[in-house]
This record gives C-alpha cells, structure tokens and sequence, in this order.
C-alpha cells in the first residue's frame, strides 16, 4: 500500500514537473495548461490525504528548480544554467547581431558572471518599459505578462540609494523585492559635434544657433527642448534613435548629437575622429548628471548577489571590466564606490 | 489523461458540429448594423448601435419585473489568463461572439452557453501594454468576426469555425502600439484606433477593406502628419492632418505627439460621420510644448468615405494633466425651442460634459459633471476651459537641482471624471447614465526615475480618494439642463459600461462584482446579482426565442489596481475571473406578459 502511495506521489510530482516545463516551451499554451489541470486533478484524487504534505513539498521543491522562477544561488549552481536579463536592441550593451549572436558589454559581463559561477549563460531578452520600475517588476519579481518568466539576474539596473529606498504614499517601500547591488560603470550624457560647421562646444549657448539632434522621449529631449526658457528648442531635431541622429549629422542636416556618454563614444569610434569629435562641456540646469549602473536581483536571493559582485569587483579591480568597455570603444568610469584612497 | 483529452475532444467536435448546424444562417450586412439600435434580436454593434447610445427598446424584463431575473448560463473563458474582461458581446442568430483578456475571442450558444470555437492569439513575448492585457469587443461582418489584438493586429475569422480568414498588421507593436478598442464597420469598411505608450508614437485612424483586410485610408489625428488613401491598390497621399506642421506645436514635437485613438469611435450615419477621440499629446511634460497641441485630448470627426476630417473639438487644450480625450462621443437628438437639434455629448476624463452640434462640431453647452474640478475654474462660451494656472504641474526644467518638484494636487485624478466606460443615453427619460469617478492625484516631477538605466525625468503621482465611502458615481445627467437628476455611490472606483433599456432601466456593474438594475428616473436599485469577480465590462440585451436575455462579463482588472496607493487599498481584495453571465426571466413570464398586453 505505501509504495504504491509513494509511486503515484513520485509519478504525480513528475507529472507537476513536466506540465511546468510543458507550459515553459510550449508555444501552444492551451496544451500546457490542460495537461497541468488533469494531471493535478487526477493526482490530489489518487493521494491519500496524509501523504497531501509530503506532495505539497516534493512539489515546491520542485518548483523552485523549474524554469520559469527566479532561483537562488545554491539551485543555479545545481542547474548547471543562470539567466540573466539584458535589454534588446540596446547598443553598445546587448544587441543581436543580424546573425543572432549576442553582443554588447552587458553580454560581456553576464559571460563572465557564468564563467564565474561555472554554469551555462541562458539570456533573457527584455522589452523595456516605460520606466525601469515596469522592467523590474516584468523580469525580477512579478514576471513576464505572457509566459510569466522571470530572471535570475539583472543587467543595468541603476545603483542609487535614493531610488532604491524610494516610497510610495503609503510609506511602503516601492523596490521591497529588489535588491540592487555591484555598480559596475558610471555613466553620464555627452554631445559628439561635426568640427567643421561646429569646431567647438565651450557652452550649451551654441545650441541656441546650432541644430542638435536627440534621441526621442530622452532625458536630453526634455532638457533641449525646455531647458533656459526653451532657448534649444527651435534647434532640436528628434530621431527615434541614436543611429538615425548620427546618419542625420553625417549627412549635413544637424550639427550636434546629444546623449548617454556610452553611446556616444561608441558611436563616435565609427566616424573619422578628424570630422567629429566629443565635446567636453557641462550641462548646467540638467538635474542628474552623473549615476552608477549596476544589477537587480529578487530581494529573497541575497547569497547570488554576493557571489555577482564578487565577480563584478574583481571585474572593476583587474580591469577586466575596462577592457570590455575597450572593445566596444566606450568611455569606461569606475563608480566611486571602487574608488579607494 | 489520454483518455480525458480524447472524451474532451469528442465532446468538442460534438459541439462544434451542431454550432455548424446552428449557424448556418444570414451573415452580418451594412443594413444590420445601421439598423442595430432598433433591432431587438441581435448585437451586432459595439455600444448597440454606431451612435453608441446603448440603448435598447426591450421592455419586457421591467421595473416590475426585475426582480424575477434569474441567471441562466454562466461561461468561464478558462485557463490562467484571468485578467480585466472589459469586453462587450456581440449577438446573432443565436451565437454569441465576446473577446476575453489576452486577445481571444469565443463564440458561445447564446441559448445554452456551450463553447462553440475558441481563438488565442499567440502573443509575441515582446508586446508592452501600458495598461492591462485587456480586450473590448469584436465588430461582425458578412461571415467574419473581426478584431485587434495586442501585438496591433486586426484578425478576421470565419463566424462559423473560427479560423482565420485574414489578418493584419496595423502597426509595428515593437514601436510600442497595440488595440484594445472594438473595431466598427461602416459601410463595409472596418475602422480601429490604436493605442500606445509614451514611445513617440502618432495617433491614427485606419479604415480598412471589412472582407479583405486592405488598406483603404489612413488618418492621422496629430497636426502635420500625412494622411493616406489608397486608390486601385495605390497608396495616394490624402492631405496634410491640420493643413501644415507647426500651428499649435513648437519646433519638431509634433513629430512624437501621442494623441492615440485608443478606444475606437462612432458613427452617426445622419451626417455621415466617425467620431473618434484622441489621448494627451506627447510628451507628458506640458512645459516642453506650448501650444495648443492639436489634436490631442480631441475629438475628431471624420468622413468614413474620404479619410478627411471634418471637425475637431478639443476638450483639454495643452494638456498637463493626462486627461486623454478618448471618451465615447454619442450621438443624439432632442427639441430646443421647437426644432430637433443634431448632438452630440460626451462626458471627458477632465470632468466636463459637453454637448456639441454633431454637424459642425460646434459648442453648444459644457458643465462639470464630477462635483469639483481643479484645473479649470469653467468654460468659456466656446468650450474652451478657463485654466487655473498654479494647478498646472510644475516645470522640471525649474527643479533642476534633481529634487523632488512642486507636488500639486489636481482633481479629477488622471483616471478621469469617467474613463473609457461607455455611457448611456436613454430616448424616454433623455438622460445619460454617465459611470464616474471622484478622485484627485498629487502630480509632481520625478527626478530619481530611470528608462533602460539611463537617467530619465518621469511625473511622479498619487491618486486619492475624496471621500471614505465611495469613490463610483453612476449619474443620470440632464444634457439640456447640466443638472444631475440622481447618484448612486460605489465604494470601488466604477469601471464597467452601462446600459439602458425601455423597460425603464440602468444597468451597470461594479468592481465588488455586482450586476446591478437601476430605477432610470429614481436611481433605485431595482435588482443586483453578485457574479463572482468585478464587473468592468459593458452589459447588452436581446430577444430570442421571445424573451429578453441580458448579458455581462465578469471578470476583474483594467487600469485600476495597476496605479498604486490608497486607491488600490480598495479593491485589492477583489478576486480576478472571467465569466460571461446571461440572465433572463423565467419562462412563464413570456405569456403573463402576453396575457398583460
């Protein structure tokens, strides 16, 4: 009678098993959800009562070591495969090539992460949200809409205490299930110009007379256009895209392109270096000029975000991470939290 | 398992096999729907008719008798996709066709509540709602029943198997668009709006082909875009939206405006008209576009046959304050001083009720309907609000310490006075039965906001309840006088349409899960019926086999408990679903009735 118990329990668990790996690869979502409903009915009918705990727990154990939760360290370790998120289509820090190889510094430093950890990189390509807060909640602690998926780990997530204590009107904190943590670089906003119909930049004033050219609903969108009563506003051209403001510069019909210091000096390594140069000026009037990007992990896994930053310091400390930002001609800062006396 | 799947087969073709039988009938024609408000025996028409009164002459479930209706079927859409079922059904010969959240579409035995067929549609991972994976209805036509999906697709699919007849693309859901709304044909041209984010994206029109899916015009609703319409197969510029770029918007932001047609249109076949609304322009920032920003928080109307506008009329100018100008513009007619006055109102999320002339979209008269609005002290004699300055939200470009900037508090909330719930207008009271809301919002910029981990400048907000026992008003509003002829309090915010009948009744649901039977001159409730999750979808009625049925989705969600805060304190208790519930009165009613008359 017991091993027969036992035998349903273990047939039951594995039918729970396989109906959550069913729903994960299935593209055809009805037949995941059928074979999960039957075989849950079916089992709970054939257990006895007394043996229910001892399923509940098989089952939560193996739950946590599916593939659709957020796991901690001891379990990624154990399932030889970490996944991280990084944002799609997001030069120069994770983009798929038109061959669909995964490239950028984000993909560099998730490498080294699993490298480290000594397991297989699975990346998790993000759709962003209007702002981080929806990328975390989709991708860290709610999960995905659709398949309700959710990463281990996240790329460039700021790292800024003023965000992540942030509350909300009710004195709750809003980032309660993420933990951020391993400023890896600092980033700040740059404008490339053309040197012969602009040779230099020594305030934004030249913007009052010089088209620039920004990237849509972007922190330098809203600055050029509103910033010292609007003064840029009449000289700013918008592109959906970087690329798009470059190829408009390269052809004549702006002078300037302002935005993220990386991006910049990524897409500036491509043009002739005696036509276009990085402009040193300051953004007067611009809230935040300067912040640390780092990574997000569900607050429950502490012990994985020792062993990331771990692997994040020693990046920052070796130069492994300079060397990254080198091959992808980025202007790399350390954070001041690396910076010692 | 094998087995149970098999039986669950065989049980489906069973069904399948006499819903064939069941439907094979009369498809949907031009003069079905123009007829749809006064036809009793089917729905085939989002808001019961194109005009969107939501009216229906069905009288036979009354103020007397009401209180006898009883549910007769109940139909779970199933599987773990529980989320806000904001849809209307449609109803015809005897099938039902209802879409559900996360773009599917059933069609159901209208008598029996069987499953007849089941779309899904597979959904890329990278669609990015703004708010809720919701859906509102498809539109019928000849043997199809059409409608969009939340990768911005439209699909056609034969009534009768459900498969697909054709399909397409409206827009890239990558660029961040997507439909919610119901489509409408008019004249055997199927027409949807689109919704989408903060992305850049434009406001447009499509009309397309109902039978085909081709392209026929394209209309955008932001000032200096191109309009398109297609002759012979030929993609032929149609006229600039607003004659040129520029008027109403400084340097290039018109490129980006937003004003998005995310919650579809009417149609008044009288003066040959689509009524569409538009959302707040782009980007949020106010300060960044002086202007008056045309023709965001508009409405538009446009005629179906040449793709061109009409007339606009913009309810919130400039906005500031998120108030889209989306809400349904309904279509009426009423006696002034002995002549028959073509209008049309509409109740705005800025808290104003407007009744225009339908012909030349002229003001006629406006008036709040909320109990306070903040941000305008009134209109003017053109309907144009008279702004109260400081309760604009501030300048960021002020605040550039990176701080936290000035909170104001501004009422209505950015939800709305009323959000994308259909009202009501009823031909024998001559009222409208408007769902409303009261509510405010602190709205302040937000510095410490990131976009991708770059740095981004966001508006930070609350909204917040006025009152400790309700924030849901359903209203019946005299659009002659202004005045409110009665209220009834909810305590949840009301998020579901409303309905109204010649038997002399309101119906509406509420998020606490109720269907509930409203008195139309008194505002008594007359009947409720707890469904199990919270209403937010649109109740409609017909007649088959000579007794009234009425039907509602149940099934809690939309943008409600997406926004933090106090608000979501409210119904974050309320349990999700997704049932469809039909009513009727029992049997023996039909010959009292009879005997009666």
């Amino acid at each position: 009678m017991r091993s027969i118990n036992s035998l349903s329990l273990f047939t039951c668990s594995l039918l729970t098993l396989g109906s959550w790996l069913g729903e994960y690869f299935s593209n055809d979502k009805i037949l995941g959800r059928i074979t999960l409903k039957s075989s849950k009915t079916k089992c709970l009918d054939t257990v006895f009562y007394k043996e229910l705990s001892y399923l509940i727990v098989f089952s939560i154990s193996l739950l946590v070591t599916s593939t659709v939760q957020a796991r901690p360290y001891d379990d990624i370790i154990e399932a030889g495969n970490i996944r991280i998120a990084v944002y799609d289509n997001y030069p120069p820090f994770s983009y798929q090539s038109s061959e669909g190889e995964a490239k950028g510094i984000d993909v560099a430093i998730a490498k080294k992460i699993a490298d480290a950890f000594g397991v297989e990189l699975e990346l998790i390509w993000m759709t962003a949200g209007e702002t981080t807060d929806d990328d975390l909640r989709n991708y860290i602690w709610k999960g995905h809409i659709i398949h309700r998926v959710k990463a281990d780990l996240m790329m460039r997530t700021p790292y800024d205490r003023v965000y992540s204590q942030k509350r909300d009107d009710v004195g709750l904190l809003v980032h309660e299930l993420v933990h951020m943590f391993a400023p890896y670089h600092s980033e700040t906003w740059k404008i490339v110009h053309e040197i012969e119909r602009l040779p230099d930049v020594p305030t934004m004033s030249m913007f009052q007379y010089h088209p620039i050219g920004v990237e849509n609903d972007s922190v330098p969108y809203f600055y050029l256009n509103s910033a010292f009563g609007g003064r840029f506003r009449e000289q700013t051209s918008v592109y959906t895209s970087n690329d798009e403001a470059f190829s408009a510069m390269v052809e004549g019909e702006i002078d300037a392109v302002m935005g993220l210091r990386s991006q910049m000096s990524n897409l500036h390594a491509e043009l002739d270096p005696d036509k276009y140069q990085l402009a040193e000026n300051a953004f007067p009037m611009l809230g935040k000029q300067k912040w640390d990007i780092g990574l997000a992990v569900h607050n429950d896994y502490r012990a994985l975000s020792y062993a990331a930053g771990d692997v994040i310091t020693e990046l920052v400390m070796t130069g492994g991470m300079q060397a990254i930002f080198d091959k992808y001609n980025t202007i790399y800062e350390k954070p001041a939290y690396y910076v010692t006396e | 398992m094998r087995i149970t799947q098999l039986t669950k087969a065989i049980a489906l073709s069973i069904a399948f096999s006499s819903g064939v039988a069941l439907t094979a009938t009369a498809s949907v024609t031009d003069k079905d729907i123009k007829d749809d408000a006064a036809t009793t025996d089917d729905v085939v028409s989002y808001g019961l008719g194109l005009q969107g009164q939501r009216y229906s002459p069905l009288a036979k479930v009354n103020k007397d008798t009401v209180e006898d209706l009883r549910p007769v079927w109940a139909f779970s859409f199933g599987g773990e996709k529980q989320r806000g079922q904001e849809s209307q059904p449609l109803i015809k010969d005897g099938v039902m066709y209802v879409t559900a959240s996360y773009s599917r579409v059933y069609a159901i035995d209208a008598r029996t509540g069987e499953e007849l067929w089941q779309y899904e549609a597979r959904l890329p991972d990278g669609i990015m709602p703004c708010c809720d994976v919701i859906n509102r209805g498809v539109a019928l036509y000849d043997d199809l029943v059409i409608f969009g999906t939340l990768d911005a697709k439209l699909v056609a699919l034969n009534k009768d198997t459900g498969k697909t007849v054709w399909k397409k693309k409206v827009e890239n859901y990558k660029a961040g668009y997507a439909i919610t709304s119901a489509p409408i044909v008019v004249d055997g041209k199927v027409i949807t709006g689109i919704s989408g984010g903060e992305f850049g994206i434009v406001g447009k029109v499509y009309a397309y082909d109902a039978k085909t899916g081709k392209e026929v015009w394209i209309r955008p609703t932001v000032e200096g875009h191109m309009g398109y319409i297609w002759k012979d197969g030929k993609k032929t510029e149609n006229g600039i939206s607003g004659g040129e770029a520029g008027q109403t918007w400084p340097a290039e932001l018109w490129k980006s405006g937003g004003a998005a047609t995310w919650l579809g249109g009417t149609y008044d076949a009288s003066t040959n008209s689509l009524f569409f609304g538009t959302g707040n322009p782009a980007p949020w920032n106010s300060h960044m576009r002086p202007g008056d920003n045309l023709f965001s928080s508009s409405r538009v109307a446009i005629d179906p046959d040449t793709g061109k506008i009409k007339w606009h009329f913009q309810t919130t100018p400039h906005d500031g304050w998120d108030y889209d100008g989306v809400n349904e513009l309904v279509s009426f007619d009423y006696e002034e001083d002995g002549k028959m006055v073509k209008a049309a109102a509409t109740a705005d999320r800025n808290g104003f009720f407007y009744v225009l002339n339908r012909e030349n979209g002229e003001f006629i008269r406006g008036f709040p309907f909320v109990d306070e609005v903040s941000w305008a002290s009134g209109l003017d004699k053109n309907g144009r609000p008279i702004y109260v300055e400081e309760n604009r939200p501030g300048n960021p470009a002020a605040a550039e310490d990176g701080k936290k900037g000035e909170v104001v508090v501004a009422r209505p909330s950015f939800l709305g006075g009323k959000n994308w719930m259909p009202m009501a207008y009823s031909k024998d009271t001559g009222y409208f039965y408007v769902p409303s809301n009261e509510w405010e919002m602190d709205i302040w910029n937000e510095p410490t906001s990131y976009k991708k981990g770059a740095a981004y400048l966001g508006a930070g907000f609350t909204i917040k309840s006025v009152a400790d026992d309700h924030i849901g008003i359903l209203r019946a509003i005299d659009p002659k006088t202004g005045k409110e002829v009665w209220r009834h309090n909810n305590f949840a915010p009301l998020w579901g349409g409303v309905l109204t009948t010649a038997g002399g009744l309101v119906w509406t649901g509420n998020p606490e899960g109720y269907l509930m039977a409203f008195d139309d001159k008194t505002g008594e409730v007359l009947y409720k019926f707890n469904t199990g999750s919270g209403i937010v979808g649109s109740p409609v009625t017909w007649e088959q086999d000579g007794e009234q049925f009425i039907s509602v989705l149940s099934g809690w969600g939309g943008a409600v408990p997406l926004w933090g805060g106090e608000v979501a304190k409210r119904v974050k208790d309320f349990n999700q679903g997704g049932t469809v519930w039909t009513f009727k009165l029992p049997k023996r009613y039909e010959s009292n009735n009879i005997a009666k008359n």
